[in-house]
């Protein structure tokens, strides 16, 4: 069973990932808009594009006010992600739809559960990202400059287009780290509302505050890889921070926006049944019991290659563990086959949403209720329903008592 | 000789005429390596200098011209000098015989990021070299991009009998970018490095300019290795410290790392590492030594020496301490502290910076 599961495991990598396989398959996508420009990957000023978030600094100098980093870059130099430069006192994203990864994804593989079942999600990439996990399953894209991967351009409103074309009701912003091409995904989530179509990001949450509410003006759905619930953790394994990703949750959760959390569980490093304990927690009392969990799997990949893959039983141990702590909704990821992929009803019991690898059958939820009992399950499940979000305002400050 | 002939399976890419050209269209072409896979050979006798951290600081009114700068013969001329200043040897020849063999492929890496090191101090170097029965063709000259080599004054050249020279991305695409396929880890770095040092050298020179760093306090010889890595990007959190050390304690940079010259004709001791006009000045100078460090060291304090006298802070007032240089001699690359650096000074003395 365990060898069945690990090759399955590497099948779903190998077309998760962002190699030659992919590459292909964008090609064949991109032909979908007429039109399209295909670069060698060894220019990245076709993709030049002025970035959102920076304050000027003396000496040419700016500070990237985009993620926690706020990594201070001199002229000619790149911020942390490697995408973003400074050009002559003013700072451009380098990968302004210079995709790297473009596929057409089962939405479930994101991992997104409940939000439009059984539908697609046109995913694409840039490389780049703002941590270095050492245990990243796509760091030949994330840990990558954009003139060392391949690239298409695909300017925001053709994006969209292949999604039209495609019947796509979603476009996922995904593989690496969306936060890092940041205006790319934003103006293609807002042409794409405009057009039908809706937008996630499958994010690493390291994003400051007023980036990230800007961006969920145009968003439907976000799911935040939570690495682990401790600052070693993220400090030794990710070069990174925990509080802002926390900080980024509470905002999504303030924000109304439908949500997800993924946990990769790494033997020995993040795998205790306390630490989940007190993640679950957490998420129970800053998001909400309905928050949907993934517990996934965890295959030795990039720097560590020293640790096994997750054992079953602790997948197992994890979801009871989180369901013990009051989340209703706790998934067992990278795992085919296993219950733990199946929507259960909160009151009944029943299955909802049953999955066997990427076939899901949604016939049991009625009008987002489960069809035994009628509890309503909290998720995204038409598209005028995400379509329909809007976020909540944030809450003005409390002015200061009068004397 | 070795298995790693240059008759081996070195392709073409680009005809010399059309190297600048094509390189720039992308390099999409690529060029193949010899991928001989060889070990770097050992190391030729070390010198007998008494002390390995002697650095040399060479220093000429030649080497301060404008515009186009001094020749490469004048240079070359100078560097012999400084050669046998750090080996005590006699002719010029038996010191590079120290470094190198004629069966070496050595893979010169320059910085063209911003301020570059200056293509006639680098070929210089090259022609040097040539004395041993190096022939230039074995001789890579090199940086990330070939855009950045060319705009910095390099020509760029994948074949013949002349000196080579390119970028890491114009190397044939084998799903790395012309990076290795293996992740070398060296302490707290972990990193691809460009295949032109892991397939296609035996030796390297760090031909670095001394300029100013707005994290690092300077970029030197170790820095220039940031280069060679293909994720510098993840390595400027504090100070760049210890990621610059651990960066060329990398084991093919550090095992195949046999010389350091410092462009020290025009250093900019503030604002790099961009280019800055003015604070640049006309020092003059080469630094040589065999220990990367004690020559980051002496550049180190040459900068520091020109910032007092123009009433610039320290580096370490800026909140830019130079740490990178401790964290390198714990690793064993070399010495950091001054009072057991040899520096020998040819020319007007290393520290009047006026």
């Amino acid at each position: 069973m365990n060898a069945k599961h690990a090759t399955t495991r590497r099948e779903f990598l190998r077309a998760a990932g962002a190699g030659a396989c992919a590459l292909c398959a964008a090609r064949a996508l991109a032909e979908d808009a007429a039109g399209d420009r295909v670069t060698d990957g060894a220019r990245p000023q076709a993709a030049v594009h002025d970035a959102m978030w920076f304050e000027r600094l003396p000496d040419k100098a700016v500070r990237c006010t985009l993620c926690p980093r706020e990594c201070v870059v001199a002229e000619v130099e790149r911020g942390y992600c490697g995408v973003r430069e400074n050009q002559g006192g003013d700072y451009k994203t380098l990968v302004y739809g210079n995709l790297c990864s473009i596929n057409l994804d089962p939405i479930e593989k994101k991992p997104l559960y409940h939000y439009l079942p059984t539908t697609t999600a046109l995913s694409v990439a840039t490389a780049g990202c703002n941590m270095e996990c050492k245990f990243c399953q796509n760091w030949r894209i994330s840990q990558y400059r954009p003139e060392q991967v391949e690239s298409l351009l695909i300017p925001p409103e053709n994006l969209v287009r292949i999604a039209r074309t495609r019947r796509s009701p979603t476009m996922a912003f995904t593989y690496s780290e969306p936060v890092v091409f940041y205006e790319y995904a934003h103006d293609a989530a807002a042409i794409g509302r405009k057009q039908g179509v809706g937008s996630v990001i499958i994010s690493n949450g390291y994003i400051r505050e007023p980036a990230l509410r800007e961006l969920c003006k145009h968003l439907t759905g976000v799911k935040v890889d939570l690495k682990a619930f401790t600052e070693k953790f993220y400090v030794e394994q990710c070069a990174a921070h925990l509080k802002p990703v926390l900080d980024a949750l509470e905002v999504l959760a303030d924000i109304g926006i439908h949500t997800e959390i993924v946990v990769l569980l790494i033997p020995t490093l993040n795998d205790s049944a306390a630490e989940t304990e007190k993640m679950a927690k957490w998420l129970v009392s800053h998001m909400g019991p309905d928050v949907p969990v993934h517990f996934s799997r965890f295959h030795p990949t990039y720097r560590v290659k020293n640790l096994p893959p997750t054992p079953i039983a602790t997948l197992d141990r994890a979801r009871k563990v989180a369901m013990d702590a009051g989340l209703r909704y706790v998934y067992v990821g990278n795992v085919p086959f296993h219950e733990g992929s199946n929507t259960y009803c909160p009151k009944c019991g029943k299955v909802v949403i049953k999955r066997v690898g990427y076939k899901t059958d949604v016939s049991q939820l009625r009008d987002g209720a489960c069809a035994s009992c009628g509890t309503k399950i909290p998720g995204v499940w038409t598209q005028e329903q995400a379509l329909a979000f809007k976020p909540k305002e944030k809450a003005p400050p409390k002015p200061a008592a009068q004397s | 000789m070795t298995g790693c002939g240059g008759n081996m399976t070195r392709r073409t890419f680009l005809a010399r005429a059309a190297a600048a050209s094509a390189v720039a269209a992308g390099a999409a072409s690529g060029l193949q390596l010899a991928s001989c896979g060889e070990s770097p050979p050992p190391a030729p006798a070390p010198a007998p200098a008494p002390n390995r951290s002697r650095v040399v600081v060479i220093r000429h009114d030649a080497l301060a011209t404008e515009g186009r700068g001094p020749t490469p013969e004048r240079v070359r001329e100078l560097l012999d000098e400084a050669a046998r200043a750090l080996t005590g040897d006699a002719k010029a020849a038996d010191a590079w015989a120290r470094w190198f063999k004629p069966q070496d492929r050595l893979a010169v890496k320059v910085n063209c990021l911003g301020l570059p090191t200056k293509p006639a101090v680098t070929l210089a170097l090259a022609e040097a070299v040539g004395a041993i029965g190096l022939p230039p063709e074995r001789v890579t000259v090199w940086d990330r991009l070939s855009r950045e080599l060319r705009v910095a004054g390099y020509t760029l050249r994948g074949t013949g009998d002349d000196v080579r020279c390119f970028g890491t991305d114009a190397l044939e695409r084998r799903g790395n970018g012309g990076y290795s396929a293996d992740v070398y880890t060296s302490g707290a770095t972990g990193s691809l490095i460009s295949r032109i040092v892991t397939d296609d050298s035996t030796a390297l020179a760090s031909a670095a300019i001394l300029k100013d760093h707005n994290l690092a306090g300077i970029t030197g010889v170790m820095k220039n290795f940031f280069g060679a890595i293909h994720n510098p990007n993840k390595y400027h959190d504090n100070g760049c410290d210890p990621f610059i050390a651990d960066a060329c304690a990398q084991k093919p940079i550090r095992d195949r790392l046999r010389l350091a010259l410092c462009d020290a004709t025009w250093p900019q001791y503030n604002g790099g590492p961009a280019t800055r006009r003015q604070w640049q000045w006309p020092y003059g100078g080469l630094i040589l030594a065999t220990d990367p460090v004690a020559a980051d060291r002496v550049g180190c304090e040459i900068l520091q020496r020109k910032r007092g006298a123009v009433g610039m802070k320290p580096f370490a007032d800026e909140k830019r301490p130079v740490r990178h240089l401790a964290s390198a001699e714990a690793r064993g690359l070399g010495t950091a502290n001054l009072e057991r650096i040899e520096v020998v000074s040819i020319g007007r003395p290393w520290l009047d910076v006026g």
